[in-house]
């Protein structure tokens, strides 16, 4: 018997059976107890993304996506754990939109869900059909908002935070890890959400710049990235650029991530393809309406493409070569600079994905 | 003054959500027409509003059309951009006065579906996207305004999955779960403007635009709409001058505000 009194309603709603699968999430001792064995020595961290999936991914391990969907997402990681053939992950992110293809390939297998899809660009036809076949099983439904404050009460040092978001809704009735008391201060019954505090396995956050150590720079939208690498076991920067220390001391007024969460640094140029990353480049456009469009619409396409892009690449390089090289990375910049605020004025239209009409370019 | 084509739906649509937002207001956009809607208002009658955004930007001035919540213009050039559980956080707090957001199926109590269509949680018709911010919005800000397209198919009697608690079972029903707020004050669509009645907290017809009838609305809707005392009156139209902002300056590329092509 575990230890954790899940809700019945949502363990039976789900159709969980097997509930100790549920418990790395919210295992706080075995969290704490990882986090206290880690070697604290401030020591050169560097390896290839190759080494740091192969040691750090385990299959059947808690993953946390990070970044913002396809902004500073650490998809290049995620695309590493699928060439590696890694199996039966759990995925949890606010948002996770890029669990869908990982489920295709096995890679992810458990989903705590929060949102999957591409925003303006259209509903997620896969993750239905994969939802649909058995191939991903729903562990748990979420906010955005309750991920986030269940990830921030583990940061915070907290079991837990009492929230009002989710109250009545139906997600409740489909999420074991929450509970509804009230606040013990009110006289009058005032309901609220017990959400437990978050503890992934493991965490990739791609960032425009760290040090060798890890004290890893954050620019833009941090999500909940600072307290994912606080509550995570595992912690992996990968970075744009690796920067001397002093650079990250002196110059990087900002968000830090402090390097003794770290376990590992990659030196990962580009590691947000096809994402989009503040600061370094706009995101292929083109590239997640094919995906949506037409790959996501059958297992054949969605196979086809995976193939192609995933499995027919070796790395981010390969990757990039395949979105246009260098035209590519030129005018990614020059597109991300402006809608960051300079360079005012640059045309940011562009020639769409359809599936009557490929342009065959990715800006 | 210039020759303008009348505005289409969706630029009617845009003008009707930008006049819901009064001016040096605190503002929580989803993506798309709201996008649009925020943009205008600042640029018509409302320039001292503070726009929000799920990213966490806050206050970003404007470039041109965000494509996500998390992309650079929801926090170009902003002096802070918040974590996620903060931004939440600023809506519990009293620092929202009004979020818009999109739905896949409203009900007459104004909760909301943005998880599935169908009746089986494992074997939906279609799965959608889940909750994202839009939950978080519905249970905690001051004001929520939903923004859709209006079938029966999507005002049904009784969401297929409650993704976010408007008015719940209506009357005190939404107070009683626990949640603050006044919840859903209004749902746009393209037949008119919907408010819901003070006691019974069911779905009212506040206003109807131009052309459309209390018929039509009731056979776009799969529940019983009510209907206000007396003559229903008609959706104020935009002027010629604020069709052309919305052309010119707000989404000149037609992003959000143009009909898509045959």
């Amino acid at each position: 018997m575990g230890v954790f009194d899940y809700s019945r309603e949502a363990l039976d709603n789900l159709k969980i059976d097997d509930p100790g699968i549920l418990d790395r999430l919210v295992d706080f001792e075995h969290a704490r107890a990882v986090h206290l064995k880690k070697d604290r020595s401030k020591r050169d961290k560097r390896i290839s993304l190759k080494e740091a999936v192969a040691e750090f991914v385990q299959d059947g391990d808690v993953v946390l996506d990070t970044g913002f969907g396809y902004v500073r997402t650490c998809i290049q990681s995620h695309f590493e754990i699928m060439r590696q053939g890694k199996k039966d992950l759990q995925m949890i992110g606010a948002p996770n939109t890029n669990q869908s293809y990982m489920i295709v390939t096995g890679s992810v297998r458990y989903s705590h869900n929060s949102y999957t899809g591409a925003e303006m660009r259209g509903t997620d036809r896969n993750y239905t059909r994969q939802l649909k076949t058995g191939k991903v099983r729903i562990l748990s439904e979420w906010s955005h908002g309750g991920i986030a404050q269940g990830l921030k009460a583990a940061q915070l040092g907290s079991p837990g935070v009492l929230s009002k978001q989710m109250l009545g809704s139906d997600i409740v009735k489909y999420n074991p890890y929450l509970k509804v008391i009230h606040n013990p201060l009110k006289k009058e019954p005032d309901p609220s959400l017990f959400i437990p505090a978050l503890y992934p396995d493991v965490t990739f956050i791609h960032v425009q710049a760290a040090d060798k150590f890890g004290n890893a720079y954050i620019y833009g939208p941090t999500v909940n990235d600072l307290a994912g690498a606080a509550a995570s076991r595992k912690v992996i920067i990968t970075a744009e650029e690796i920067v001397p220390e002093m650079d990250i001391r002196l110059n990087k007024k900002g968000s830090i991530i402090p390097f003794f969460y770290a376990d590992a640094v990659v030196e990962l140029p580009y590691g947000a393809l096809p994402g989009s990353m503040p600061g370094y480049y706009y995101w292929p456009r083109q590239w997640w309406e094919k995906l949506m469009r037409f790959s996501a619409i059958n297992e054949e396409n969605i196979g086809t493409f995976l193939d192609e892009w995933i499995f027919g690449t070796k790395n981010q390089i390969e990757f990039l070569e395949k979105l246009g090289g260098a035209k590519w990375m030129i005018e990614a910049r020059r597109q991300t600079k402006a809608a960051e605020g300079d360079n005012e004025d640059i045309d940011f239209s562009y020639q769409e994905y359809t599936v009557n009409n490929d342009p065959g370019i990715f800006y | 003054m210039k020759n303008h084509a009348p505005a289409n739906p969706l630029e009617i649509l845009a003008y009707i959500i930008s006049a819901q937002i009064k001016d040096n207001t605190i503002v929580y956009v989803g993506t798309g027409l709201p996008m649009v809607a925020g943009i205008l208002a600042r640029k018509t009658h409302a320039p001292n509003i503070t726009m929000v955004y799920e990213s966490g930007g806050q206050d970003p001035i404007q470039g041109g059309m965000p494509w996500s919540v998390g992309g650079p213009f929801t926090w170009r050039k902003s002096p802070v951009v918040m974590e996620m559980a903060y931004s939440f956080g600023q809506c519990y707090n009293g620092y929202v006065d009004i979020a818009f957001l999109g739905f896949a199926q409203v009900d007459m109590y104004g909760n909301v579906n943005t998880h599935m269509i169908g009746n089986d949680f494992h074997q939906p018709k279609a799965r959608l996207t889940g909750s994202g911010g839009n939950n978080d919005l519905t249970s905690l800000s001051q004001n929520m305004v939903l923004v859709g397209l209006q079938t029966p198919e999507k005002f049904p009697e009784k969401v297929d999955f409650i993704t976010s608690v408007g008015h719940l079972r209506g009357g005190n029903t939404r107070k009683e779960a626990g949640l603050p707020g006044n919840g859903p004050i209004a749902v746009i669509s393209q037949c008119g403007v919907f408010d819901f009645e003070p006691k019974t907290k069911r779905m009212r017809v506040k206003t109807l635009h131009p052309g459309m009838t209390l018929d039509i609305a009731q056979m776009c809707t799969g529940f019983e709409l009510l209907k206000p005392q007396g003559e229903i009156p008609l959706t104020p139209m935009p002027s010629s001058d604020i069709i052309e902002i919305l052309r010119t300056e707000v989404d000149p590329g037609g992003v959000f505000t143009s009909l898509p092509q045959a």
